[in-house]
């Protein structure tokens, strides 16, 4: 009982918008996709949501499942491979620029709150430009050492992309805190069947189709719309 | 001759994990019958004038070739080659192989004579390996005719890309949404899976994009994915990295014609070059957005631009 409440509480700090890696920074392409008036209601963002939950899934989700088991097997070498899987197959300039950032930003704050051997070596790999750093290799290194699950990491993920969406749609697009709650409630069934999928998949399978969101992106890496980063 | 159905290649292709519930024995011609694996590879060099020639070929019917012409007004010193399927639409357990080799500073445009049409099927699927390779300095154009994905059509495409830091590739694909215009085809096909893994002579990985399009397993009309869409073109641009960013900011990107198409561009991982993406209702407005785009990229490597296709094209 007390392991459990130890490593939910964990969980829910490292899932939560406040947790200090920069989520609440980007919109995934949101600013633009209200801009052009292709996200304007509570409809139109569900869709959103949904594209970007299975882009991450397929993508980083496999990634990172990887990761955590090489934690797990204590092979570092696997980690920094899942690491260059990652940005390999992001194909998006904006997208890979977060991952990096938020990546580091995970690797700096593990450092400084816990004893993580492995997370300092990470850091340090990082640092030294042996390796990338990506964001859903930190939360798998990070995660794992918190004494939370595999199912339980690619969940907050999960959450941390629809959250992040969510959170600027209360921003730039027409939607009330209903709407966006009810949004976040219904994902949970997606996100657990796609876990069925994922938790079996190779890094052969990682994938991304997503060209609506793609053009948005680009369409935000060439603009000059900046309430969000990229 | 080469065992194309039998190569570790095309063997890999064949057990990629979303193609397993359709790897059943064909009911018709047997997998590895003649005329069910085809096999292309041609070898661009300059010759001792300094003219980019096709040096070589080998070729296994259903796939030939014609000999390549000079008819690129704007670029009368490039060769250009037609690559043909004599045995007509792509059908249940196809196996093809291309092969291209750009030697040391040679030059081409390698497109297709007609659209390549993916057959409806019961049993099995087809499936496409390539090889492109690209020595120092060269330069190749590949902008085949659309692929259509008929009704119940299962297809895959494996893509190795081997491009040296200082060669040019434009790498066109464009996906139709099946026979649009022929009893409404629209996303009926099962499965389309298309990957592309480029590297450097050295075997520095550059990047490996990867997309699958399952129809009836898939929210395809979710606005993220194709929305409104038809038509989807996804084009690689491998280029110096100076190149890349003067193409970059000759390019717009955006939602044209009233909506009708979508353009969008990135960098792609490692400073390896661009992606350029297009979606749109028709396929004639997607291609050409794709050759005002290889005009851009021609422009920025050898400082002339493309005309206007043929007509009849």
């Amino acid at each position: 009982m007390r392991a459990s409440i130890i490593s939910t509480m964990r969980l829910l700090e490292m899932s939560d918008s406040q947790f200090p890696v920069g989520n609440f920074s980007f919109s995934n392409g949101l600013e633009t996709a209200s801009y052009e008036k292709i996200v304007h209601d509570a409809d139109t963002l569900r869709q959103y949501v949904e594209a970007a939950s299975i882009q991450s899934a397929f993508s980083d989700g496999i990634a990172s499942i990887h990761a955590y088991r090489a934690v797990d097997d204590n092979n570092y070498q696997e980690v920094l491979h899942a690491d260059e899987e990652v940005i390999l197959c992001k194909m998006n300039d904006e997208a890979r620029q977060m991952v990096l950032r938020m990546g580091k930003k995970m690797a700096e704050l593990i450092v400084h709150i816990t004893d993580c051997p492995m997370m300092e070596q990470f850091l340090k790999d990082i640092n030294a430009g042996v390796t990338a750093g990506t964001y859903p290799i930190a939360q798998a290194i990070a995660m794992h050492h918190a004494g939370i699950s595999e199912e339980d990491m690619f969940t907050s993920q999960q959450f941390g992309v629809i959250n992040m969406i969510l959170g600027a749609a209360l921003r730039c697009v027409r939607v009330s805190h209903y709407d966006t709650q009810k949004i976040a409630y219904e994902m949970a069934q997606r996100i657990a069947d796609d876990y069925q999928t994922v938790k079996d998949s190779d890094y052969e399978d990682m994938r991304a189709f997503v060209p609506g969101m793609d053009i948005m992106a680009s369409l935000h890496e060439k603009g000059n719309m900046r309430m969000f980063m990229n | 001759m080469k065992d194309v159905y039998n190569a570790p290649e095309m063997q890999r292709v064949v057990a990629m994990r979303e193609m397993q519930p359709y790897n059943h024995p064909t009911r018709a011609m047997y997998l590895g019958a003649p005329g069910k694996v085809g096999y292309l590879r041609l070898g661009f060099e300059l010759d001792s004038d300094g003219k980019s020639i096709l040096r070589d070929h080998e070729r296994i019917a259903p796939l030939i070739v014609q000999q390549e012409l000079y008819c690129d007004e704007a670029m009368p010193e490039m060769p250009v080659v037609y690559i043909l399927s004599s045995g007509g639409p792509n059908v249940d357990g196809d196996r093809y192989e291309q092969e291209i080799e750009m030697r040391r500073n040679s030059i081409g445009h390698v497109t297709t004579g007609a659209a390549t049409k993916i057959a409806e099927m019961k049993d099995n699927f087809s499936a496409l390996y390539q090889k492109i390779t690209l020595e120092e300095g060269s330069y190749l154009e590949f902008i085949p005719e659309a692929t259509i994905p008929c009704r119940n059509a299962r297809y895959i495409t494996y893509t190795d890309i081997i491009c040296h830091p200082t060669a040019t590739l434009f790498y066109s694909e464009l996906f139709m949404c099946g026979r649009k215009h022929r009893d409404n085809e629209i996303f009926q096909y099962d499965i389309l899976s298309v990957t592309c893994n480029a590297r450097r002579h050295d075997g520095q990985r550059l990047f490996r994009e990867k997309f699958i399009i399952e129809p009836k397993n898939y929210p395809l009309r979710n606005l993220g994915l194709m929305g409104r869409f038809d038509m989807y073109a996804n084009v690689i641009v491998l280029t110096p990295p100076e190149k890349a960013e003067e193409i970059y900011k000759a390019t717009e990107v955006g939602f044209f014609d009233n909506g009708k198409i979508g353009v969008g561009l990135t960098r792609l991982p490692n400073n390896a070059g661009l992606l350029y993406k297009v979606v749109g209702m028709e396929t004639q407005p997607v291609k050409t957005r794709i050759r005002e785009f290889c005009s851009t990229v021609r422009q920025a490597v050898k400082g002339k631009p493309i005309l206007p296709d043929f007509p009849w094209r």
